[in-house]
C-alpha cells in the first residue's frame, strides 16, 4: 500500500513558495529600497537617493523659503561637501555635527530634498567612549 | 563604593562560570550534589548582581559624578525619578539591568523547578549560566558601569527625549521580555541535551514564555506611546531597525505560544517548536546587537559602541550550537501524530504559524537587506516603510482573519456543514459592517476597509464563543449568566484569556488602520488670532506662554479648539529647552475624544521670535483604540497566566513528576 502523504509538508512547501514568490515580485517591482549614499558618493548618481551625512553648516527656514545646509561624510576624511535644499518638518535635534539622512536628488549641484524627508539621528545613548 | 560594585560583578562572572562548568559536569555524570551546587551558584549570581545594581543606583541617587556613568547620564537638576531611570539610560547600566533580570529569572526558574523537573533542570542550569557568563563578561571586561574619574561640578544630564514617564517603564519592560525568552530557550536546549524531548519542557516554560511575551508586548506599546507623545512627528511606529528589533522576537514568541498547543494536544511540530524558541531568543540577541553595534542607520543613535562584535560572535555561537543540537536530536523529535485534515483547528494554527514566521523573516530581511546589499554589491540601500507596510498587509490581514476562523474550527477534522453553521453569524455580521463602512466612505482605503471587516468577523466569532460557552455552562450548573460567565473563564483560563488577547489585537488593528489610513493633516504659520482648519476642527492661536520648570524652560502655544461651532477648550503645544543638556525637545498637544477614540494632535514645529508659530495638526481617528488594546492585552495575559489548580492537577496526572509547580 502506498504511504499516505503528509498534508502538513505540502502546506509548508506551498506557503514557503508563495512567500518567496510574493517577495520576489515585490522586490523586482519596488527595486529593493532606496540607495543610501554618502556625500562623497553622490556625484554621478541619478534619481532619488537617501543622502546620509553630518551637518557642517546651515541657514534659512525649512518652514519658509527653505533650509540650506551642507553635509559631509559621517566617517573618513573626504573633503566633499554637498549643499542640501530642504523644506518641511525639522527636528529640534537638527544642528551642526548631527547625523542626518534625507531623501532627494541632485539637481544642478544642489541636493533637492523631498518635503518632510529629513531625519535627524537622536544623540541618545550607547555611543563609544571618547579616547583620552 | 565602586570597588564593591566591581567586586560584585567579578563574583557574578565567577559564579556564572562555575554554574556552566559544574552544571555541565554534574548533568553529564549525574552527580546530584554538584548539580545542586551549580544551581546555588546561579542563585548566588543574582545576589551579587543585585549588589552591583544597588551600588550603581546609590551612585545615581547621590549624584556621585566620580562615576563616569553617573556624570554622563544625569545632572543635579534632573528629577529623582529620571535620575534612577538613568540606570538603563546608558549602555553599561542597561547591560547591568539585563544581567540583573537574567540572573533573577534564572534563580526563580531554578527554585521553582529544581525538585519537579530535576533531570531537565540539570542541563538548563549550564545553559542559563552560559548566557549570564556572556553578559557578566561584557560588564567586567568591555563595558563596566564602575569606571571612575575626578568628579566634575555637574553631569551631562539625561537626553530630554528620555525624560518622559513612559521611558521609565519602556526599557525595563522590553528587557523583561527580551531576557525572559532566555528561560524557554534554556529549557529547550536542556531538554535536547538531556534527551527529554517530550512535552515536559513546553509545560515547564509555557508561563515563562507568556510572561516574556506579555512584557515585550507591553514594552513595545509603551515605546509606541512614548514616540507618539514625545518624539512628535505624529506617528507611533516608524519601522526603524531598533523598533523592529523588539517586534521580531515578539512575533516569533507569538508563533511559539500557538504552536506549543499543537504539540501539547497532538504531539506534532516538535522540531518546529524548538526552532521557534531558538529563533525568538536569537532575535532578542540580534535586537541587542542592532542597538549597540552601529551597523545600521537608525533614527535611534544607540550605536557605535565597541560591544557589537562580541554580540555578533555570541549570536553565531547560539545559532550554530542550537541548530547542531537540534540536528543531533532529530530522531528524538519525530511527531507522534500527523495532520489529518487541512480544515481543522491544528491546521489553522499551522497557517497562523507560517504567516507569523513569514512576517518575522520578512522584517528580518528588511533589517538585514542594507547590510547584505552593501556586502555583496558595495553600496547601501535603505528599506523604507513601504516595504514593511506592504508585507504587513500581505501577512497581517490573513492573520487577522485566522484569529476569527481558528476558534470556530474543530480539532482533527471539520465538516463543511459544521463550518457553515459556525461561520454564518460572524461572517454575516462582518459583511454587514463592511457594507455600512463602505457606504460611509471607508472605501478610500481598501486595506483599511478589509481590516475593519475582518476585525468585525473576529470580534463576532469571539463573542459567539463566549456566548456559547456561557450558555453551556449555565445549562450544566445553572445559576445566573454572570456567574456562568465567570465560571467559564475561571475553568478555561488559557482558552478564554487567549480570546481576550485576540480581542486586544483586533482593537490594535482597528486603531492602526483608523489612525494611519484615515488620518487628516494640515499645517501653516499662525500669528495670534489666526485659525487653522484640520478635519472638522478649527484651531485659533490665542497666546504664547513661557514658564521655568525645574530643569527646563517651557514654551507653549495655546490654541482654542472648536468643532462644528462648539468650543472644546484649548490645546497647548510647544518646546522645552533643557538647561543642563542644552537641548530642545518638542512637546506636542493632544486632545483625546474618549467617545470617538480620535485624537487632535498638534505640533508646534517652530516657535519664532516674533511670537508666530508654525503648526502642524493631525486628526487621528480611533488612535486611542491602540492604547485601550494595551490594557485589554494585559487583562487577557493575566487571565491566561493566573494559576489554575485544576490544570496543575491535570498536568500532574499527565506528566508524573514533571508536573505542577513549573511556571513562574
Amino acid at each position: 500500500m502506498a504511504r499516505k502523504r503528509n498534508p502538513a509538508r505540502l502546506v509548508i512547501a506551498l506557503s514557503v513558495a508563495a512567500v518567496l514568490a510574493v517577495f520576489l515580485l515585490y522586490t523586482s517591482i519596488a527595486g529593493g529600497g532606496t540607495p543610501s549614499v554618502a556625500p562623497s558618493e553622490l556625484a554621478g548618481k541619478t534619481g532619488v537617493v537617501t543622502l546620509v551625512g553630518k551637518v557642517t553648516a546651515y541657514k534659512g527656514d525649512s518652514y519658509g523659503d527653505g533650509l540650506r545646509f551642507r553635509v559631509r561624510d559621517r566617517k573618513g576624511s573626504s573633503p566633499t561637501r554637498v549643499t542640501v535644499l530642504y523644506k518641511g518638518s525639522l527636528s529640534d535635534q537638527f544642528r551642526v555635527d548631527r547625523e542626518v539622512s534625507v531623501k532627494g536628488e541632485l539637481r544642478n549641484g544642489t541636493f533637492v530634498a523631498v518635503k518632510d524627508s529629513l531625519v535627524t539621528k537622536c544623540p541618545s545613548k550607547y555611543t563609544a567612549k571618547k579616547s583620552s | 563604593m565602586p570597588e564593591l560594585g566591581r567586586a560584585a560583578l567579578v563574583a557574578t562572572l565567577g559564579l556564572a562560570l562555575y554554574a556552566v562548568v559544574a552544571g555541565a559536569l554534574a548533568a553529564w555524570t549525574r552527580r546530584r550534589r554538584l548539580a545542586a551546587s551549580a544551581q546555588n551558584a546561579l542563585i548566588g549570581a543574582f545576589a551579587t548582581t543585585l549588589v552591583a545594581s544597588a551600588v550603581l543606583v546609590a551612585a545615581l541617587v547621590r549624584n556621585d559624578f566620580s562615576f563616569v556613568y553617573v556624570a554622563e547620564h544625569t545632572s543635579r537638576e534632573l528629577p529623582t525619578g529620571y535620575t534612577i531611570s538613568a540606570f538603563w539610560g546608558g549602555q553599561e547600566g542597561s547591560l547591568l539591568l539585563w544581567l540583573l533580570i537574567l540572573t533573577g529569572y534564572a534563580a526563580a526558574a531554578v527554585l521553582l523547578n529544581r525538585r519537579r523537573t530535576r533531570d531537565l533542570i540539570a542541563w538548563v542550569v549550564p545553559v542559563l549560566g552560559a548566557v549570564a557568563l556572556f553578559f557578566a563578561f561584557l560588564l567586567v571586561v568591555v563595558a563596566t558601569p564602575f569606571a571612575m574619574q575626578t568628579a566634575p561640578a555637574d553631569g551631562a544630564g539625561l537626553n530630554p527625549s528620555l525624560q518622559n514617564p513612559y521611558m521609565m517603564a519602556h526599557p525595563p519592560m522590553l528587557y523583561l521580555g527580551y531576557v525572559g525568552l532566555t528561560v524557554p530557550f534554556a529549557f529547550a536546549m536542556g531538554a535536547l541535551l538531556a534527551r527529554r524531548t517530550d512535552e515536559r519542557w513546553i509545560v515547564a516554560t509555557r508561563r515563562w514564555t507568556l510572561v516574556a511575551w506579555t512584557a515585550l508586548g507591553i514594552g513595545q506599546l509603551l515605546g509606541a506611546h512614548w514616540a507618539y507623545e514625545e518624539v512628535g512627528w505624529g506617528g507611533y511606529y516608524a519601522w526603524d531597525p531598533v523598533e523592529n528589533a523588539a517586534l521580531m522576537p515578539w512575533l516569533a514568541a507569538t508563533a511559539f505560544l500557538h504552536s506549543v498547543m499543537i504539540q501539547e494536544k497532538r504531539g506534532m511540530l516538535r522540531v518546529w517548536n524548538v526552532l521557534l524558541v531558538v529563533l525568538a531568543f536569537s532575535l532578542s540577541l540580534f535586537g541587542t546587537f542592532l542597538t549597540r553595534s552601529g551597523v545600521l542607520s537608525s533614527i535611534h543613535s544607540f550605536t557605535e559602541s565597541s560591544i557589537g562584535p562580541w554580540f555578533l560572535g555570541f549570536i553565531c555561537i547560539v545559532v550554530l550550537g542550537s541548530l547542531a543540537l537540534v540536528f543531533a536530536r532529530l530522531p528524538l523529535l519525530r511527531a507522534r501524530t500527523r495532520l489529518e485534515s487541512l480544515v481543522s483547528r491544528e491546521a489553522t494554527f499551522l497557517y497562523n504559524n507560517l504567516l507569523l514566521v513569514a512576517l518575522t523573516l520578512t522584517i528580518l530581511w528588511g533589517v538585514a537587506y542594507p547590510l547584505l546589499h552593501e556586502a555583496v554589491l558595495g553600496d547601501t540601500r535603505i528599506v523604507g516603510a513601504g516595504y514593511y507596510n506592504f508585507f504587513l498587509r500581505v501577512f497581517g490581514l490573513p492573520l487577522l482573519l485566522l484569529m476569527g476562523i481558528g476558534p470556530l474550527v474543530a480539532w482533527r477534522r471539520a465538516s463543511l456543514r459544521s463550518l457553515g453553521a459556525s461561520f454564518a453569524l460572524p461572517a454575516g455580521l462582518a459583511l454587514l459592517i463592511g457594507a455600512v463602512l463602505l457606504a460611509l466612505g471607508a472605501g478610500s482605503s481598501i486595506p483599511g476597509l478589509i481590516a475593519y471587516t475582518f476585525s468585525a468577523f473576529v470580534l463576532g466569532s469571539i463573542a459567539l464563543e463566549f456566548v456559547r460557552g456561557t450558555r453551556a455552562r449555565r445549562a450544566l450548573s445553572g445559576g445566573s449568566w454572570p456567574a456562568a460567565f465567570s465560571a467559564l473563564v475561571a475553568r478555561n483560563r488559557r482558552r478564554y484569556g487567549g480570546y481576550v488577547v485576540h480581542a486586544a489585537i483586533v482593537m490594535l488593528a482597528i486603531g492602526i488602520a483608523g489612525s494611519s489610513a484615515y488620518d487628516t493633516v494640515s499645517e501653516g504659520k499662525l500669528v495670534r488670532g489666526q485659525t487653522l482648519a484640520v478635519g472638522d476642527y478649527r484651531l485659533t492661536y490665542r497666546a504664547l506662554d513661557e514658564r521655568e520648570a525645574a530643569n527646563a524652560t517651557e514654551i507653549r502655544a495655546v490654541l482654542d479648539v472648536e468643532r462644528g461651532g462648539k468650543a472644546l477648550g484649548t490645546v497647548a503645544a510647544g518646546k522645552n529647552a533643557y538647561t543642563a543638556e542644552r537641548q530642545v525637545s518638542n512637546e506636542v498637544g493632544i486632545r483625546s475624544d474618549l467617545v470617538t477614540g480620535e485624537d487632535l494632535f498638534v505640533i508646534a514645529e517652530q516657535v519664532n521670535a516674533d511670537g508666530s508659530v508654525y503648526v502642524r495638526a493631525f486628526v487621528k481617528p480611533l488612535v486611542n483604540m491602540i492604547w485601550l488594546a494595551g490594557l485589554i492585552f494585559v487583562l487577557g495575559a493575566l487571565i491566561t497566566l493566573w494559576p489554575d489548580a485544576r490544570e496543575q492537577r491535570r498536568l500532574a496526572v499527565r506528566y508524573g513528576d514533571a508536573r505542577a509547580r513549573v511556571g513562574p
